[in-house]
């Protein structure tokens, strides 16, 4: 069974649970059963069986955005973000990292699973998603950012206090 | 410790690059460029470092979720299970959809049969009908036969050299019957005549009669012949208490009419069949066309 762990801790990963990502993984491979003879000896089988995945993950997208618990950024980045640059843990933890992760709305996370985790070409994963180019890259961007936001909260709450950022000057050794 | 100074719009554009830097899809020109800014700023390394270690962190995080064992089971077995539903689904549908285009096709041929053989029984009774009301107006109504039989010689003479034949036929085949009368018969206000032969015998009246098709003819359907004589199909029904059997004979339809049972003059017309088919075939070679003539000079008004 070709890139099953792969698609299964991805699947794992976006969903948080397990029984619903099995489900997913058992549709994938049934749905790749089904329209094998689409597939193009010589292209790339594990992409395609991430686009299958997506494509069935993207019907229940829905409910998965409904049940992030966090809304999406919509305003764009500001000037002011460069000095809010959150400070993520040294040490960050498998479960902190994954809680964090949920955390993250839905469209950015698969992003950033897919390039940071499976670590697929941002022409891929547009192909995968369906999604324009622009549009992976800024969802990457965000993605990543949202993420570090929800380490920095950790961090926070492990007593660790941002470090103030020094606009203007930096030090070196 | 040396303070250099701090750039802060070229930081802010070298960090607008760092997320495609890290995943090694900038050009070479634009990563040297990040690469030289990163060797001498570091906050931005710093920043670099900070996503490098997320980033590292969930690739961790990620391969380090277990992937049970019954994953792979469940896969497997999902797709046995699909391919024997779809094969299942697949031949369930494939039978409903033969079994209700086998019925529907059966149906339509029922139905075209029921309607063929309907339209072949009233062709058939209309042509039956024929002979029965010959029989009743000419044989039972109007008496046209005497008591004591009328000579063949008599009765040659009224058939004509085309029908005159059939006299022995109908003599030699009806056994237990008289050949009491034999002539040919014209309906008023009709083109239609008939040669008409009347005997009496097992207590009745019995009519043999011959009458032009007219390019009509009865139903080729097996199912609607009572018998077969020879290759002759006979046809047999019932009307105002007149049991008739009848079949076509070259140009002619012949009937054999009485009120005897449907088994004697089924019986009766097998055994007459043959012989007038085969006499009539006969006369019809020997004779030149225009005899058929003797229709309209033999013909008898029916009263």
């Amino acid at each position: 069974m070709p890139y099953l762990t792969e698609l299964y801790r991805t699947a794992a990963s976006l969903l948080r649970d397990r029984h619903e990502a099995e489900d997913l993984i058992q549709d994938t491979y049934l749905e790749a059963w089904k329209s094998f003879h689409r597939f193009e000896l010589g292209t790339n089988c594990r992409a395609w069986l991430f686009k299958i995945m997506f494509h069935r993950l993207h019907h229940v997208r829905r409910r998965l955005v409904k049940a992030s618990r966090v809304t999406t950024i919509d305003s764009p980045e500001s000037q002011d973000e460069l000095a809010a640059e959150p400070v993520v843990p040294q040490e960050i933890r498998d479960e902190d990292v994954l809680n964090a992760l949920e955390k993250v709305a839905v469209e950015f996370r698969e992003v950033v699973l897919l390039a940071d985790v499976e670590e697929f070409s941002y022409r891929e994963i547009a192909e995968t998603l369906k999604i324009p180019l622009g549009t992976v890259m800024s969802r990457l961007s965000r993605g990543r950012k949202l993420l570090r936001q929800e380490l920095a909260e950790v961090a926070r709450s492990y007593g660790i206090s941002p470090r103030t950022k020094q606009a203007g000057a930096a030090e070196t050794a | 410790m040396n303070t250099l100074s701090f750039d802060s719009k070229r930081c802010e554009r070298i960090r607008q690059q760092l997320d495609s830097y890290l995943s090694n899809e900038l050009l070479v020109e634009t990563a040297s460029e990040v690469v030289h800014h990163l060797e001498s700023c570091q906050v931005c390394s710093r920043d670099l470092e900070s996503r490098i270690r997320v980033r590292d962190a969930l690739q961790r995080a990620v391969s380090n979720w277990p992937v049970p064992d019954s994953v792979r089971t469940d896969v497997v077995r999902k797709l046995r299970g699909s391919q024997t539903r779809s094969f299942a689904g697949v031949s369930a549908k494939r039978w409903a959809l033969g079994l209700a285009t086998a019925a529907l096709v059966l149906f339509g041929l029922f139905a075209a049969e029921w309607l063929n053989l309907r339209r072949g029984e009233q062709l058939i009774a209309s042509i039956l009908k024929l002979g029965v009301s010959d029989h009743v107006i000419c044989a039972l109504q109007g008496h046209n036969y005497p008591e004591v039989a009328n000579p063949p010689d008599q009765i040659r003479e009224k058939l004509g050299a085309r029908y005159a034949p059939l006299l022995q036929v109908v003599q030699q085949r009806l056994p237990g019957f008289e050949l009491l009368e034999g002539h040919i018969c014209s309906i008023p206000g009709s083109d239609r005549k008939y040669v008409h032969f009347i005997t009496r015998g097992h207590g009745t009246i019995l009519s043999v009669i011959l009458t032009d098709r007219n390019g009509a003819a009865l139903p080729r359907d097996k199912l609607l012949l009572s018998a077969d004589s020879d290759g002759l199909g006979i046809y047999q029904d019932r009307f105002s208490g007149m049991e008739i059997a009848g079949f076509e004979s070259g140009q002619y339809f012949a009937f054999v009419v009485s009120d005897l049972s449907q088994k004697e003059s089924l019986q009766l017309a097998r055994g007459l069949a043959p012989a007038l088919n085969e006499t009539l075939h006969t006369t019809a070679r020997l004779l030149p066309p225009n005899a058929a003539t003797k229709w309209a000079k033999l013909g008898q008004t029916r009263a």
